[in-house]
């Protein structure tokens, strides 16, 4: 190993690793450093407070309920995005006419920001209004027109947010499992039908077990992803007066109490983002277990 | 191909730099003010019509839709824009010097203003907004229809719950006061209409740690079912009400012209009601104020901007207050030239205002104890919370936010 | 009869995927060119410049990001250096940082710099997606090793065996990894809404959910700019499907999760644990 190599290799790595360095590893110092601190309004705070930031925010029933919204948003959307996305990639791995033409619909919402879909669910599909789309297929058959948005109790705002994230991400997913589906060996099904599988035990014995890798990376980014929600939350159920109390996602909460309106308190909202990265950290670790135990 | 055409080419091409410029650099001089984006037609021609006849330096006005209020306070987290904007005064940014002391430019004029108004924007002694136009809100009714349902018009909480339920039939709705369920407009007024407030009256504490607070807010929870939900606009627009979708609407007072136009005679307003004996009818009182950022590059040429047209230019001030929606003007001088407001419904509310007029957003009252609040009143109202208990934790925020005030 | 089902099941779905894209074409553009041309002259939007900035974001990060990400991703595959290993688990280890934990120091960060309302804050903090780095890694690890040997006999060095060998043979990896970075560039939202205060450095999706969460917000004018805004993205994955195809197939087959090892660092939400070009909340685009 000489010298050379040495100035070579940071040659290719160092301009990428002095950004992660100023713009990762940076501020999560910074954050970890401001959260022991009274930081309201201001990023170079003097009042030092200890773990009194920490004390605060795990009893704000704020952030307790954010870290609920999370939980139960993921209840709603993971488990129909991995049913959906896994029945439209096997319907269209299926087809041999116009499969291209399928495929690219189911696939087109991914070139759709969050924002537009917003737009369209909150001011057209879902508008409480009569005229609104899901209202008027509702008027067809026969049902009343509702506030779609506006009503918390049935909290019919949740199938707002998922039908809009199930609309821009299920074709990506799709895709996933289309490519994996296309790795399984076609002999394992011949294999199969000779030993007289019905197509339900070929799916239960063959396809599955083959999807296996690419139904877990579709469980974690799903995972991952909504722990990371803000857009769909923000532009449907945010207006110019800020955010109503319910359905308020960590992302949403730290971005109210730190930045918006709720208190320009940066102290807060770094030991929030602490928090959340040792929650995210220990999710990690046992999904890690649990999955490498299901192997 | 005319401009606009051209515009519209170009912009689909994605090369069309037009415009305002960037801002940084170029012109150097030019000061940004910020505006939340009102919602009267013309306020913002007349705003940049302003901004343009100003000699002194070149003005760039930025209009904000959206949550402004958000928008507002990230931009003052160390950024030298805008330089001038609207607001109401917060005691916090005081603390962390983000605004500057507008003192030295009242000069003669300081009686002209409203006493009140004045006071609001007014922290430690020392003035940091200059009020701009009187904003207040006021229950909207159409007689004609309250008169075919048998209601008199509502005089106390428990007569609006029953109006409101009573007025809904078929696709009629009682009343509208936002997509929130009045949680937003409501909740000032509620604690007026019990004799309460958001602070006591030296604005050490919060003013509303009683049992009647728990009260009044569940009544909120009450008049849930008579209320219009899912509007296409909220609160603030008189759409709903024009439309005819609403018998009732609690809105801004700008909206009288609108009203007016859309009803004719058949419109009554009223002041929000009280609870009972010990409380009190009441309309909030807002007033967006003109303050100069702390970290703006030219904070002099800022205050001359600001002083040019908030306290020298009476002629724009009027037309500011009264040309676009019905805004009271913020200086007595100017109360006369408000035509709409000498009489029918503009008159009564100047009364309300008068009579039972209150601050709705005093500046010793934390963002973080408003959100608390707010959060509280939303569980009771729209998820029937129990509100004793919502109403406890809120009051204890509020506590520790108000004393660090004083910290 | 099954495949009369699957028929069936298919144009349904295929018909509510589309219903979203049908409104914005009815509400929007199809109410009038007069709407259109509404759009891009009214002043509350400023959406002709927001066109412009969102072009100008889009392009710089995505250059940048190919340009950044794939020479740390060649270095680490390819260049013998004793603490590779160690800069490459630094890299991966912040794959599992995800937005929620950044969001707040990295505007910090940013502020300080004096980058609120500038190109500089809206482009640079985005450029540094690991995930990126990791997936040209792995492809850098599997590219035929005889072209680079051929290279060096030529006498270049590894920089210009980079620049003259690898990358002209590697367009196709390229474009698939540019075309899921411009997307996810120009659909981003709350790095924007954080950085872009002014409204000479909003981007279109700022501009949009400004107007959406208005207090009047006009639905006509919104669906028409929202049409809009869709427009060149649409076009673009038109053209080029096939390779946002194969970036997604790529990202499956070479991401850390499903590799030989197990799901052992996750890819923790793509350029959104690098932070900005992820905050549209959709981790790994």
């Amino acid at each position: 190993m000489t010298r050379g190599a040495t100035r070579t290799f940071w040659l290719f790595v160092g301009p990428f690793a002095a950004g992660l360095l100023l713009f990762t590893y940076l501020p999560i110092g910074w954050s970890a450093y401001l959260s022991l601190f009274d930081a309201r309004n201001t990023v170079t705070p003097t009042d030092f407070t200890g773990f009194d930031n920490y004390r605060d925010i795990l009893t704000d029933r704020a952030f307790l309920d954010s870290i609920g919204t999370f939980t139960l948003f993921a209840v709603f959307i993971i488990p129909t995005t991995v049913v959906l996305a896994l029945v439209l990639a096997l319907l269209v791995n299926q087809i041999r006419f116009a499969r291209a033409f399928f495929q690219s619909v189911f696939f087109l919402p991914f070139a759709c920001s969050y924002v537009v879909a917003s737009l369209v669910w909150k001011m057209s599909l879902f508008s409480g209004v009569d005229s609104g789309v899901v209202n008027t297929v509702l008027g067809w058959f026969g049902g009343s027109p509702r506030a779609w948005i506006g009503t918390v109790d049935p909290p019919l705002y949740w199938v707002v947010l998922v039908t809009a994230r199930l609309w821009l991400q299920l074709g990506f997913y799709m895709i996933l499992l289309i490519a994996a589906l296309r790795r399984i060996p076609r002999y394992h099904y011949e294999a199969a039908a000779i030993d007289g599988a019905t197509p339900w035990q070929s799916f239960r014995h063959v396809t599955l077990p083959g999807l296996r890798g690419a139904l877990i990376a579709v469980l974690t980014l799903n995972l991952i992803n909504a722990y990371q929600a803000f857009d769909e939350f923000y532009n449907i159920l945010g207006d110019s007066r800020g955010y109503p109390p319910f359905a308020r996602p960590p992302l949403v909460y730290l971005y109210y109490t730190s930045l918006g309106s709720g208190g320009q308190d940066l102290g807060r909202g770094s030991a929030g983002a602490v928090i959340l990265a040792l929650v995210i950290a220990l999710a990690t670790l046992l999904s890690g277990r649990v999955f490498r135990r299901a192997r | 191909m005319d401009r606009r055409s051209f515009l519209v080419v170009a912009g689909l091409l994605g090369v069309a730099a037009c415009g305002s410029n960037t801002g940084r650099g170029e012109g150097g001089g030019a000061l940004k003010h910020w505006y939340h984006a009102y919602g009267e037609d013309g306020v913002q021609d007349a705003v940049r019509r302003y901004a343009a006849a100003y000699p002194g330096a070149k003005v760039e006005v930025q209009w904000n839709p959206g949550d402004y209020d958000s928008k507002i306070v990230t931009a003052l987290q160390n950024s030298a824009v805008p330089d001038v904007f609207e607001a109401q005064v917060k005691a916090d940014w005081v603390r962390q010097k983000q605004v500057v002391p507008l003192d030295d430019l009242l000069g003669d004029t300081r009686d002209d203003f409203v006493r009140a108004l004045l006071d609001s924007q007014t922290v430690d002694g020392k003035l940091y907004g200059i009020p701009q136009a009187i904003d207040t809100q006021v229950l909207y009714y159409r007689p004609s229809l309250l008169a075919k349902a048998g209601v008199a018009p509502p005089r106390t909480v428990d007569e609006l719950v029953d109006a409101a339920k009573r007025l809904t039939t078929g696709s009629l709705h009682g009343l509208f006061a936002g997509n929130d369920g009045g949680v937003g407009v409501f909740t000032g007024p509620l604690l007026w209409s019990a004799g309460l407030d958001f602070l006591t009256k030296d604005g050490k504490a919060p003013g509303f740690d009683d049992p009647r607070a728990a009260t009044v807010f569940g009544k909120l929870r009450d008049l849930n079912q008579g209320l219009l939900l899912g509007a296409p606009t909220d609160w603030s627009d008189p759409g709903a009400f024009v439309d005819g979708r609403v018998a009732m609407q609690w809105t801004g007072l700008w909206n009288l012209p609108k009203i007016t136009a859309a009803h004719g005679t058949d419109v009554g307003v009223l002041p929000f009601p009280r609870l009972d004996d010990s409380g009190a009818e009441s309309v909030p009182v807002g007033a967006y104020s003109a303050m100069v950022n702390a970290r703006s590059t030219n904070i002099d040429a800022a205050k001359a901007y600001l002083k040019w047209l908030w306290v020298e230019k009476t002629d724009y001030q009027t037309e500011f207050a009264t040309a676009f929606g019905a805004h009271l003007p913020a200086r007595q001088s100017l109360a006369a030239r408000a035509q709409s407001l000498h009489s029918g419904p503009g008159k009564d509310a100047v009364g309300f205002v008068t009579g039972g007029g209150r601050i709705a957003s005093p500046a010793r009252w934390p963002a973080r104890a408003n959100t608390a609040l707010s959060d509280a009143v939303s569980r009771v109202a729209r998820q029937g919370a129990d509100p004793v208990g919502e109403l406890r934790s809120a009051v204890d925020i509020a506590r520790t936010e108000i004393a660090r005030l004083d910290r | 009869m099954r495949s009369t089902l699957r028929w069936i099941a298919l144009i349904i779905a295929a018909v509510v995927f589309l219903v979203p894209f049908f409104v914005l074409v009815r509400d929007g553009v199809a109410t009038g060119w007069s709407t259109v041309e509404e759009v891009f002259t009214d002043s509350d939007l400023s959406f002709a410049r927001s066109l412009l900035n969102s072009t100008i974001v889009a392009v710089l990060q995505t250059v940048g990001q190919i340009v950044l990400c794939s020479l740390a991703g060649y270095g680490l595959a390819r260049i013998p250096y004793r603490h590779a290993p160690v800069v490459l688990y630094a890299i991966v280890a912040t794959l599992m940082v995800p937005t929620a934990v950044t969001f707040v120091p990295s505007f910090v960060v940013v502020s300080s710099l004096g980058w609120l309302s500038d190109f500089r804050g809206l482009v640079v903090p985005g450029l540094f997606s690991a995930l990126n780095v990791f997936l040209f890694r792995q492809y850098f690890l599997d590219f035929p090793v005889a072209l680079e040997e051929a290279g060096r006999l030529d006498g270049l060095s590894a920089w210009g065996t980079y620049w003259r060998i690898v990358i002209p043979n590697s367009t196709g990896f390229l474009a698939a990894i540019a075309v899921i970075d411009f997307i996810g560039s120009w659909n981003q939202f709350l790095w924007p809404l954080l950085i872009a205060q002014d409204s000479s450095t909003w981007t279109v999706q700022v501009a949009l959910s400004n107007l959406l969460t208005a207090q009047n917000p006009q639905p006509t004018l919104l669906f028409a700019a929202a049409a809009v805004s869709l427009l060149p993205i649409v076009l673009l994955f038109i053209i080029a499907q096939r390779y946002l195809v194969r970036g997604v197939t790529d990202m499956d087959n070479s991401a850390p999760l499903t590799g030989p090892g197990g799901p052992h660092p996750i890819p923790g939400g793509g350029p959104g644990a690098s932070l900005p070009a992820g905050g549209r909340g959709e981790g790994v685009v």
